[in-house]
């Protein structure tokens, strides 16, 4: 894909080198808005 | 390699936000919102706050991109993702906020279509959810993602990913369980199904084992993570994944689009095409887009089908073992051995745990009191916390008496006549068989306004509940803006050949034998 080849890191649809890699950083993302949100609410 | 591309771009984002946020917040916009629908318009309250706090951020990007010194490594690589992220988010937020509206306020000019009754907006879910997945087609494909946005723009699935997530908040154990038991059966019977006839007609059609194995993982599960789970077991080519990821993308794109006007035209309710969207719609994301695309401002419809599409992905070990064991038995040149339960273990999607931790977390009653979902204001004295003022007027309970007639259910005609006696809802079990009533849309919609009031009345939104679902919308609504970004023609075109075939025979067998079984077998409240 030519999209590939614009990047030496990730993949054509992420930032991330895997997609394992992609999903703890959904977790961790999701972990701290679930906290701010405990916070702030 | 260098990422962050010095452009004003991201700075002029910031100062768009701003400008938004300053003119709604100064009453400048005051006069366009009214032509948007004053008083219904829903989003003025994003309007005064969001603009600010992403405006500061995009501004302040902005100025690192421009003055700050950029070299190759780790913090180049992810802040240059600011910029793309950003891009995402105000086309989003422009859509949301004004370009939807504003095609309301035309399609609602224009009159009823026909015999339908319904405005043409309404009719073909032309929803920020549609219209901003379109947008993101339509600037991938005709004027090209500018330069400084391309690595961002690969951010949209973490958005996705962690709404999915986030969702797990928002589900109470009984909701779980109800619709947990309906969609393993559904589940089961659909991917085993479709993964049985893609392996069947690949065999008739004579394409090779390792293309019919991934490309029946693809159909069957979950699109594209179980094509790549699948891939490894049955020896896949790159360009045999590549074509399977190009048909369920030609056809995910089509189901996104065509399942919301289907399920408007047929009139289902929230749980019907929660349902249907989760077990026919073969990619996660397609499936998030469809739902939203149904109800665009509620997030009932989300819920369902995200449920039905993780029942799906923990199908997908079991998919995996299947190939495993086919794949050997009809390749006996296969020399290549292949540690099954390491495949599984490597490619297993971890936001599905996620989402289940998030909902145990949620279950301990951290972010909303213990009685959030029970409701509390069920009893009939003010000392119980409920307002007189809230108690139905004798025109409410004569509007709701006179659809009386259309209600069959002799629960709901039950809890439907309770409220109609006391003027309020009195239990917990009536306010289910009334949101079903709601859901089933078979009262007027000045009727289904007083059930809704009166739902509102005794069961109030926790405060941390209402901002996780805030939350949720926007990521689901940066995550498929981004999602459109992503679609080429260039990558839906390595659909084609046999595989295509295959996949267009099996994805529309799916899709209508499981419209007919949710039709059939789903009730409205599960």
């Amino acid at each position: 894909m030519s999209e590939e080849k614009k990047f030496d890191r990730g993949s054509a649809l992420s930032i991330f080198g895997s997609d394992r890699r992609e999903d703890f950083m959904a977790l961790l993302l999701a972990l701290v808005i679930a906290f701010g949100v405990y916070l702030a609410y | 390699m260098v990422y962050t591309k010095k452009s004003p771009a991201l700075l002029i984002i910031g100062v768009i936000m701003l400008a938004i946020w300053f003119m709604a917040d100064s009453g400048a916009l005051s006069g366009y919102i009214e032509h948007l629908g004053g008083k219904k318009y829903k989003y003025f309250t994003e309007l005064t706050s969001m603009p600010l706090y992403f405006g500061i951020i995009a501004a302040l990007g902005g100025l690192w991109v421009l003055f700050g010194a950029h070299k190759e490594g780790q913090l180049d690589y992810y802040s240059s993702a600011i910029a793309g992220g950003m891009f995402i988010l105000i086309i989003a937020m422009l859509v949301r906020w004004f370009i939807a509206p504003e095609i309301a306020v035309i399609s609602t000019m224009m009159g009823k279509v026909g015999d339908t009754g319904k405005y043409i907006h309404k009719l073909l879910g032309l929803n920020y959810v549609v219209i901003g997945i379109v947008a993101g087609i339509v600037i991938v494909n005709v004027f090209r993602v500018p330069e400084w946005a391309e690595n961002g723009v690969r951010l949209s699935r973490l958005g996705l990913k962690t709404g999915v997530i986030l969702l797990g908040t928002l589900y109470s154990a009984a909701e779980l369980k109800n619709l947990g038991g309906l969609s393993i059966i559904m589940i089961g019977f659909f991917v085993l199904g479709s993964v049985g006839i893609v392996l069947w007609m690949g065999a008739r059609m004579k394409i090779p084992n390792s293309m019919g194995g991934v490309l029946s993982a693809g159909m069957g599960v979950c699109g594209v993570s179980a094509t790549v789970a699948a891939a490894p077991v049955v020896q896949a080519k790159s360009v045999e994944i590549a074509y399977t990821i190009g048909t369920i993308l030609l056809w995910g794109v089509g189901c996104m689009f065509i399942f919301p006007i289907v399920g408007n035209l047929l009139g289902m309710s929230h749980v019907q095409f929660g349902a249907w969207a989760g077990t026919g719609i073969l990619n996660s994301a397609q499936v998030a887009g469809a739902a939203l695309a149904f109800q665009p401002d509620g997030i009932e419809t989300l819920k369902v089908a995200e449920i039905f599409n993780i029942t799906r992905v923990l199908v997908l070990p079991i998919i995996v073992i299947w190939l495993a064991v086919w794949y050997v038995k009809r390749e006996e040149s296969v020399t290549e051995t292949v540690n099954v339960g390491r495949v599984i273990f490597e490619k297993f999607p971890v936001f599905v745990i996620g989402f289940i931790l998030l909902f145990a977390l949620s279950s301990t009653g951290v972010f909303a009191p213990a009685n959030h979902y029970k409701g509390k204001y069920f009893g009939n004295t003010t000392e119980s916390g409920f307002k007189e003022s809230k108690v139905l007027k004798s025109d409410q309970r004569s509007v709701l008496s006179a659809g009386m007639a259309q209600v069959q259910r002799q629960d709901r005609k039950d809890a439907l006549q309770r409220l109609i006696d006391n003027g309020k809802v009195m239990s917990i079990e009536d306010d289910d068989a009334l949101r079903g009533l709601i859901n089933a849309k078979v009262l007027s919609s000045d009727a289904n306004k007083i059930l809704k009031g009166a739902h509102k009345a005794v069961r109030h939104t926790a405060k941390k509940i209402k901002a996780f679902r805030e939350w949720i919308t926007w990521l689901f609504a940066f995550g498929l803006v981004g999602l459109g970004m992503q679609i080429t023609l260039s990558s839906m075109k390595q659909a084609g050949g046999q595989p295509a075939i295959i996949g267009a025979v099996v994805g529309s067998l799916k899709a209508v034998l499981s419209l007919i079984v949710v039709m059939m077998l789903v009730s409205e409240t599960i």
